[in-house]
Formats: C-alpha cells, sequence, structure tokens
C-alpha cells in the first residue's frame, strides 16, 4: 500500500491533533499538553490522550475528533486512542496556561482593559418584565450570526436561564476554574448548575451573593475568544448589580421594559444606577409591546403603548428594538429552546433578531488580531 | 447623559502628594490627609441613625499615607491607609469636583450634577 511506504510521521499526526479542540475549553488539545504520546507503526497510529479530570463529560467527543483528524492524514490505516487522566501537577499547569503565559493573571479576558470581549448586563427596574427572555434569545440570535457567546445567569434568586435555554448538568471544574456549560454555541453559567437541585431556593445574604458573582466572573474560564457577554442581572439596582458595577473594568447596560408607564419608570432607575457607576447605557428593548391576536387583525396594545420609546427617548439612547407579545416565546422558554431558534419565522424572533443586530451595531466587537498560537 | 470623568494618569502611593490626569484634561492634587478626611464610607460621613462629626485633615497624623490604591469598576477609586482603615470607595466625580485641590474654581461644581454613586 502507498500509505506504508510514504510513512506517517510523528510530527503530521501532531499538526493534525492540533487541530482538535478541547470541547469545553476551546483551545487545541496539544497546546494544552494534553497528548500524552503518540506512536506509528507502518501506518497504525496510537494517541495517548489525557483528559482533565477522568469523569470529562465530553470524553467521547475528544476521542471521536482525534479519531477524525488522524485517519484524515494520507497513509493512516487505523487510529487507536486511548485515554489517561491528568495528575494534579499536569492539571495546575494547564491552569496556568488557560489564564495566560503562566503569570497569575485572572482568567477572564474582560477583565483587562484592552479585552476585546464586550459585556453588556441586561437590566430593569421592574420583574417580570422578560428579561431573560430578551437575554437567552439575544445570545441565541447573535450565536446564529456566528458570535461567541457567553451568557452570565447573575439573578441567583430568581434564576432561570438553565431552563430556558435547557441546559443542565453540572459544570466541570479543573483546579479553581469552573467551566461553563454550552448549548447551541451559547456559555452559560448559573447558580442553579451549582445547587444540589434546580428546585432548590437560594436563601442567602449579600455577601455569599458578592462572593457567587465574583467567582463567576473571575474563576470562570469564559475563553479568549469570547465576543459577548451577556449578563442577565436581576430586577431593581440591588447588591448583585453593585457587584457587577464594581467588579468589571468596564460594562454596558441594556434595558428590558414593557410599555406599561410604571414598568419604564421603575427601568429609569436602572438607568440612573447605569450612570452613577459609569456603565454605558446602550439601549432599550421594550418586550411585550403588542400582541396580534390574528394575522388580519390590527395589534392590541395589552400594556400600553409606547413606553420604551419614551423612555429611549428620555435616556437619548436607541430604542433596540419592540417585541411582540407572542405565546410561542413563551412555550420556547418553557422548552428550553428561544423563540429565535424554536420558531425563527415568527415576528417575535425576527424581532429579536432584529434587535440583536442593533445591539451588535452599538457595541461592535473589534477585529480580532488571530494570535500566534 | 454626560460621561463621568475618568482617570488617564494616576500617581502613586508613594508620591508625597496624590496626583490624578482626567480624561477632560483637568489636573487634580490631593494630599493625603485630606483625601482620608473625606473618606466617603459610612463609618466616616454617618448613616441615616448616625452622624459623626465631619472629620477633619488635623484629625489625622501628618505621615498618614494609603498603602493600597484599587480601581472599582469603572466608577471609583478604593484607598487602603496606613490607619487601616479601607470602606471608602471614591466615585470619580467625588475626587474631581470636591476633593481636588488645585485651588482651580473650574472644578467647584459638577457640570452633568453627578450623584453620589452607592457605597
Amino acid at each position: 500500500m502507498f500509505g506504508r511506504r510514504n510513512g506517517v510521521t510523528r510530527e503530521q499526526v501532531l499538526t493534525a491533533l492540533a487541530d482538535v479542540l478541547d470541547p469545553e475549553l476551546h483551545k487545541s488539545i496539544v497546546e494544552l499538553d494534553m497528548v500524552k504520546d503518540v506512536a506509528v507503526t507502518d501506518g497504525h497510529v496510537r494517541v495517548e490522550a489525557l483528559l482533565t479530570i477522568g469523569a470529562c463529560p465530553l470524553r467521547e467527543t475528544i476521542v471521536d475528533s482525534i479519531r477524525a483528524k488522524v485517519a484524515a492524514i494520507p497513509g493512516v490505516a487505523a487510529v487507536d486512542v486511548s485515554l489517561g487522566v491528568m495528575s494534579a501537577e499536569q492539571r495546575q499547569a494547564l491552569v496556568g496556561r488557560l489564564r495566560g503565559d503562566g503569570t497569575p493573571q485572572r482568567p477572564s479576558s474582560f477583565l483587562g482593559p484592552d479585552s476585546p470581549t464586550r459585556v453588556i448586563a441586561v437590566a430593569s427596574g421592574k420583574g417580570g418584565v422578560g428579561k431573560s427572555t430578551v437575554t437567552v434569545n439575544l445570545a441565541a440570535a447573535l450565536a446564529g450570526g456566528g458570535l461567541r457567546v457567553g451568557v452570565l445567569d447573575a439573578d441567583v434568586y430568581g434564576f432561570s436561564i438553565p431552563r430556558m435555554l435547557g441546559v443542565h448538568g453540572r459544570p466541570t471544574m479543573i483546579d479553581q476554574m469552573l467551566i461553563p456549560l454550552e448549548v447551541q454555541g451559547i456559555r452559560v453559567i448559573s447558580i442553579g448548575f451549582l445547587l444540589p437541585s434546580e428546585e432548590e431556593a437560594v436563601i442567602w445574604r449579600g455577601p455569599l451573593l458578592h462572593k457567587t458573582l465574583t467567582t463567576f466572573i473571575n474563576e470562570v474560564h469564559w475563553g479568549p475568544d469570547l465576543d459577548y457577554l451577556l449578563i442577565d442581572l436581576p430586577p431593581g439596582t440591588g447588591d448583585v448589580s453593585i457587584t457587577i458595577a464594581q467588579t468589571l473594568p468596564q460594562s454596558h447596560m441594556l434595558l428590558v421594559t414593557t410599555p406599561q408607564a410604571a414598568a419604564s419608570q421603575v427601568a429609569r432607575r436602572a438607568a440612573r444606577m447605569a450612570e452613577k457607576v459609569n456603565m454605558e447605557l446602550v439601549g432599550v428593548i421594550e418586550n411585550m409591546s403588542y400582541f396580534v391576536p390574528a394575522p388580519d387583525q390590527p395589534p392590541v396594545y395589552v400594556f400600553g403603548r409606547g413606553g420604551g420609546a419614551t423612555l429611549a427617548k428620555e435616556l437619548e439612547v436607541p430604542l433596540l428594538g419592540e417585541i411582540p407579545l407572542d405565546q410561542s416565546v413563551r412555550e420556547g422558554g418553557d422548552e428550553g429552546r428561544p423563540v429565535v431558534m424554536s420558531h425563527p419565522d415568527s415576528a417575535a424572533a425576527a424581532a429579536f433578531r432584529e434587535s440583536a443586530e442593533r445591539l451588535r451595531a452599538a457595541v461592535p466587537v473589534p477585529p480580532r488580531v488571530l494570535s500566534r498560537d | 447623559m454626560g460621561r463621568m470623568p475618568t482617570p488617564v494618569e494616576m500617581g502613586s502611593v508613594t508620591d508625597r502628594a496624590f496626583t490624578i490626569v482626567w480624561s477632560d484634561g483637568h489636573r487634580s492634587t490631593y494630599t493625603w490627609r485630606n483625601l482620608r478626611a473625606g473618606c466617603p464610607c459610612a463609618r466616616c460621613k454617618g448613616e441615616w441613625d448616625s452622624r459623626p462629626a465631619a472629620l477633619r485633615a488635623e484629625d489625622f497624623p501628618a505621615a498618614l499615607r494609603a498603602m493600597r490604591l484599587e480601581r472599582v469598576g469603572a466608577y471609583a477609586l478604593r484607598f487602603g491607609w496606613t490607619d487601616g482603615h479601607d470602606t471608602g470607595i471614591y466615585p470619580f466625580p467625588l475626587l474631581r469636583f470636591e476633593l481636588c485641590e488645585c485651588g482651580d474654581a473650574a472644578h467647584a461644581a459638577s457640570p452633568s450634577g453627578h450623584p453620589a454613586p452607592p457605597r
């Protein structure tokens, strides 16, 4: 056979493996030193890969992609993958690399002043205006547009992101670093993943909230390639919002309101907070704007009209969107598939996509300079 | 809504007097004791039910210095002092418009009326 004569080299295999990304860490397994050994005998390639932890939930994914990449090298007849587990020292070295160059830098890229990641805190004054719904749908729309998006569920008491995105499970923890769960290309962290069960209530005072939030920001490996991090804030201007404001050196605020005067009046206070803590207000999204009972009927303005537009005008920021009241929005949230994904043709999905586009234009991500590695 | 001025250049805690050059071009100078006396924390400035006497620079030893200096979010600085106090979060508007000791009238009032941020 041709392949045997050509002789597959170890270097060829390593080059191919450089394209295999760890599904959680989003970095090459070669770069992460996860390839322990490569042996080539007459077109038979044996790869020994090290997992970060033995119970790695994505081991099959890693094995499959190693197999596929190596098998694609001309001359390779068979691929045999065996797995090992990293020692404590190897894991420590890996965490060091993830944090960057072994310096004791923090892992979150967006904590640096020159970070390319845009952090957008989604806020409202009142509860129940659909902040989380807006957050997950904007995330889905941005991710659908090819951007790398993270969602940080900061609504610690009233978390609902896991259900709305249909993502459940326990994040992998590598030493002190949490790896966010991922669904439809969206990286997600929520207190819901860390509780014994999602039915559990969080009955905490401020200091514990503060600790949780700073952990979510400092100790989660969001990845250096993240374009947008959306933070689903709890309603109002309490502990969590203050922690976010005090921890992030730069962030933007997006206000969600309903058309109702009572809601937009309270939303104004959240805007006031943004001003005080020097967060840039990027715009207003009006949710539950109107209801269309049937295709041939005029819209019904259930919660009144123009609250979002008035608020945006008053705050001198753009109205990024008006999302119609639609049963499929609620259903999508309950089923764990945001309406942008479950009913992409609906008016609500179109409104979310349009809002995401405007948000993207208002807070553009800088062009990426590809790093050497 | 005008954005608040932010420091583009800052002195260090080892300097004899603290300086900040602001995004609006203004250069502020501070003596350490005055900065300490201007601490806006609840312990120094009081709460609803406690109104301590206003602190004055003379209340502190002349050798008082900041040991630590860090930024808080996008809006404030926090100092750790040689007397152990470190709970004061100094919003930029406070530093720029109220505590600045340059003697220039230009900074006397906050043009955009920035109110006190959370502490």
